[in-house]
């Protein structure tokens, strides 16, 4: 590469020595692995990155000020935007916050229901999980199993909402209504089912030889950097933290069923893998108690037309399948919020991505980014 | 504090290449099974699930036969649930007896979200099983009355003659009742 | 009246030559659509679908119809490129698949070029398919390509070296190089599969033909997840058919291959022998399939790292025996 230069020719090149700089190399924001509009901008030396750029806001269309301009119940529908692999979890999320607000009580048989949902709608989202991280190593069956099973999750949703994906089927002061017919008995039989499916992801995904020395100590996040970053769900439980909003600040009926938090300590891509598997059979558990317990009741309060809560704050924070969601409501008395924010999982998870990424492959910069587990619609808001 | 590579433990290749081949191995067992599964696709346009009975697709307003009109009073409950101002309609007379003449829904606009049919308080909107709504044109997702009412056209006229009816069988009824006008 | 036409061709050779030429060139072509529409058929059912369905039964013209579309689609080249080698390397790599076809016995003398060093010729004109790659993926003016095209090279590279030992290991037991030799020499001495020294020589084989034709868990050239589509990227079009075509064409190949090194080539009972060629070689296909739709793909040094630490250390010491045992 040293070849000689003319010294006028040499005046004429740039004065930066070309090797010791980077590639730049632009990935996303339509590129196939980024899972929405991401864009990164990645600094390599060959095959290593050096840096890592995110860029962000592709998907932005002012939610927070949206909500302000409308009545509180007018606002549920929009959360199914937010991360719309999980809008169940979000619905849930700003219901709780206006009845926090406006000290709305939910009767208890639609507080399991909640709970019900909130666990069918987390196994479906984290099998869109393991479905792209498969294909994201290149595992391309995988993702076409783990969404043969969720379609199966999709239309038990679809049989109770009505709605495949954006379900906005929580209402302030409970569920819109109750059960439909047989639904348990439908519930379980595709439990059932999904337990040997579970079987047979681990026998073809997570025994598999390439797949572990493609996630083994990869992209680790110490429990410091974690914490310090404030990250939450699956990744700061892989991490070595057993920090779960179900747990550690109950809602619903969650403090009345038993599951356990799964807990990794490697904080490597595997770990973060291995507990979202498991969450998923947590789910599973959850389920199986909750429509063992389910009372009979009324599955809705009644709220008055104009819903004007008084005047004050609330703060509400559920765990969605991605993390921490809260949302954060000011009222002034009048019929819409003053001020809304939202605390977004995924946008709090990927600002560890840069850290994570120094000094790995591009090639693990897929794992990485999948193991995070990121959805843009929640990112932008 | 960053480790990337996993710190190679004594990294014995033929070890590895055995544990690799076998789940290898495992793994195929998995798609052989799958091989002879029966298939999950649904060969869309020849093929269709069912809707389940709450599916929220195409709206459409009731119509009812015993008293040969829309159920709808023209209250606009609905479009006041709604949080995207789907909803437009015309009144037709007042009182227990009103109807719609006109009713515009711009679907564009719509998050079928169930708000407005939980609003209703008379079953006069409802979303059905319809969901092909894509169309190449803008304006194909102005649905106007006739589209929505159940018997579409028919329907309609009928339900505009039984409200028309209604009214002036109010109008006459009201002289005797003690002529307040207004 | 066959008699007459092979006369007619005995007294014109060069028209005979050109004549195997075409059929050549136009098997090589054909072929694609028959593996693609297998893959998609497998790779189907594999995941739960059922693959193409519409054009012609069961979708088998599925293939044809989308090599269609490609021939119509416009002709895109990027701004910047080298004009030069992104024209002529998709055709570099059509051409490389076309000569190691022209040296493959299908059954008793059909042979496009009979040649005693068959095997030689074929590792040889093998090594043109990596040049394309990196033409394609250096001139595309595009650093996907680029990180492609180089990963592709040193991917092929390595895996170039354990593939020829482990033909070297059936080279020396047989004692031929030509690729009729070895098959003339299994249907007297039966499958050379059988023979335990040759046994772990088709392993290996296999696994670098998995790497040779890019299926996961190698399949990192054109790693979609990463590099968009690798050192294809930015070609679209008829060119893309080209460098699809060599690709599946280059699938039959190795597989027709291993069918003659290690499976007897045409030999078997009751079926004729250009029969049990296909069936052989689309059994193997199939195989190939199957492995492909089930691991996830490594990762490049990980794919080095074995290579070289693995699997050529053993071929070495496999051809040593081979050597030994071979030898009478
Ligand atoms: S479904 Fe929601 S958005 Fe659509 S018209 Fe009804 S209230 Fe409005
Ligand atoms: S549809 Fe129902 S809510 Fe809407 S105007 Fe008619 S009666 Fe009122």
């Amino acid at each position: 590469m040293s070849m000689p230069v003319s010294p006028e020719k040499q005046s004429t090149l740039s004065t930066v020595d070309i090797l010791s700089q980077g590639m730049v190399i632009n990935v996303g924001p339509q590129h196939p692995s980024t899972h929405g509009v991401l864009r990164l901008i990645l600094t390599l030396d060959g095959e290593q990155i050096l840096h890592c750029e995110p860029v962000i806001g592709y998907l932005h269309r002012g939610l927070e000020k949206m909500m302000e301009r409308r009545p509180y119940r007018h606002n549920v529908p929009f959360t199914d935007r937010l991360d719309y692999l999980a809008a169940l979890s979000n619905n849930l999320g700003i219901c709780q916050c206006i009845e926090r607000l406006g000290g709305v009580e939910v009767p208890e048989r639609a507080q399991y229901i909640r709970v019900l949902l909130m666990e069918l709608q987390r196994i479906a989202s984290h099998l869109v999980f393991l479905g792209t991280f498969g294909t994201d190593l290149g595992a391309t069956t995988m993702f076409l199993y783990a969404f043969r099973e969720r379609e199966l999750v999709l239309d038990l949703l679809e049989e109770c909402t009505g709605a495949r994906l954006t379900y906005n089927w929580i209402r302030v002061g409970g569920v819109p209504d109750d059960l439909p017919e047989g639904f348990g008995e439908k519930v379980l039989g595709f439990v059932k089912t999904f337990r040997q499916r579970l079987e047979e992801y681990d026998q073809l995904l997570t025994r598999n030889r390439i797949f572990r020395s493609r996630t083994q100590g990869i992209g680790i996040l110490p429990k410091e950097l974690a914490l310090a970053y404030g990250t939450s769900g699956p990744v700061i439980r892989a991490s070595g933290m057993a920090y779960d909003v179900r747990k550690a600040a109950p809602y619903e009926v969650y403090d009345r069923v038993e599951f356990d938090v799964p807990v990794h300590e490697q904080g490597d891509v595997w770990a973060r893998y291995l507990v979202r598997m498991e969450e998923m059979r947590q789910s599973i558990r959850i389920i199986e108690q909750v429509l063992r317990d389910i009372p009979d009741g009324p599955v809705q309060t009644k709220l008055p037309k104009v819903f004007k809560p008084p005047a004050g704050i609330a703060y509400s924070r559920i765990e969605s399948p991605r993390g921490e969601l809260s949302f954060m409501m000011v009222s002034d008395g009048s019929p819409n919020p003053l001020r809304v924010h939202i605390r977004a999982p995924s946008f709090v998870n990927l600002s560890v991505l840069p850290s994570l990424l120094e000094g790995t492959k591009v090639a693990d910069l897929v794992a990485i980014l999948g193991s995070i587990d990121v959805v843009l619609g929640e990112i932008d808001r | 504090m960053r480790t990337r590579q996993p710190a190679t433990e004594q990294y014995n290749p033929l070890a590895v290449f055995i544990e690799g081949l076998s789940t290898l191995f495992y793994g195929m067992l998995v798609t052989w099974r799958n091989f002879w599964r029966p298939k999950v696709t649904v060969r869309y346009p020849y093929q269709r699930k069912p809707m389940p009975p709450r599916y929220r697709g195409l709206f459409y307003l009731k119509w009812n036969e015993e008293k040969q009109r829309l159920n709808c009073v023209g209250c606009t409950l609905c479009a006041q649930a709604c949080p995207t101002d789907v909803i437009s309609m015309v009144k037709l007379g007042k009182g227990t007896n009103a109807g719609v003449s006109e009713f515009t829904m711009d679907l564009g606009r719509c998050l079928f979200c169930n708000l407005c049919v939980e609003a209703c308080p008379f079953d006069a909107i409802y979303m059905g099983p319809a969901y092909e709504l894509a169309s190449e044109r803008r304006d194909a997702a102005l649905f106007r009355i006739a589209d929505l009412a159940q018997g579409g056209e028919e329907a309609v006229r009928t339900n505009i003659e039984t409200v028309q009816r209604l009214m002036a069988e109010e109008e006459k009824a009201r002289p005797a009742a003690g002529g307040h006008a207004g | 009246m066959i008699e007459v036409v092979v006369q007619f061709f005995r007294d014109y050779p060069l028209l005979w030559t050109f004549v195997k030429a075409v059929v050549l060139a136009s098997f090589t072509l054909l072929i694609p659509l028959a593996v693609i529409w297998v893959e998609r058929k497998v790779a189907g059912f594999i995941q739960s679908r059922l693959g193409p369905l519409h054009v012609g039964p069961q979708g088998t013209f599925q293939t044809v119809a989308d090599a269609l579309k490609l021939l119509l689609k416009e002709d895109i080249v990027p701004s910047g490129a080298d004009k030069r080698f992104f024209y002529i390397a998709p055709y570099i790599a059509f051409i490389s698949t076309v000569l190691s076809f022209m040296v493959l016995p299908f059954a008793p003398g059909w042979v496009a070029l009979e040649m005693n060093v068959a095997v030689l010729f074929v590792i040889g004109v093998s090594l043109f398919n990596v040049v394309s790659i990196l033409m394609a993926g250096w001139s595309s003016n595009n650093k996907y390509s680029l990180l492609g095209g180089l990963r592709a090279v040193a991917q092929l590279l390595s895996y170039e070296i354990p593939m020829v030992l482990s033909v070297l290991a059936v080279v020396f037991y047989t004692g031929s190089l030509s690729l009729t030799g070895i098959v003339e020499y299994q249907v007297k001495h039966g499958w050379l599969i059988w023979q335990p020294p040759i046994m772990i020589a088709a392993l290996i084989y296999f696994i670098c033909a998995l790497a040779e034709i890019n299926r996961t868990p190698f399949d990192l050239p054109e790693a979609e997840s990463e590099l968009v589509s690798g050192f294809n990227t930015e070609y679209s079009g008829m060119r893309f058919a080209f460098f699809f075509a060599s690709e599946f064409a280059n699938n039959f190949f190795i597989t027709a291959f291993a069918a003659a090194l290690f499976f007897g080539g045409w030999d078997g009972p009751i079926l004729p022998p250009i029969v049990w060629t296909f069936l052989k070689v689309f059994v193997m296909i199939f195989v190939f399939m199957w492995v492909r739709w089930t691991p996830p793909r490594l990762r490049i040094d990980q794919i080095l790292r074995f290579a070289w630490q693995f699997l050529v250390p053993v071929s070495l010491v496999n051809l040593l025996f081979a050597i030994v045992l071979g030898v009478r």
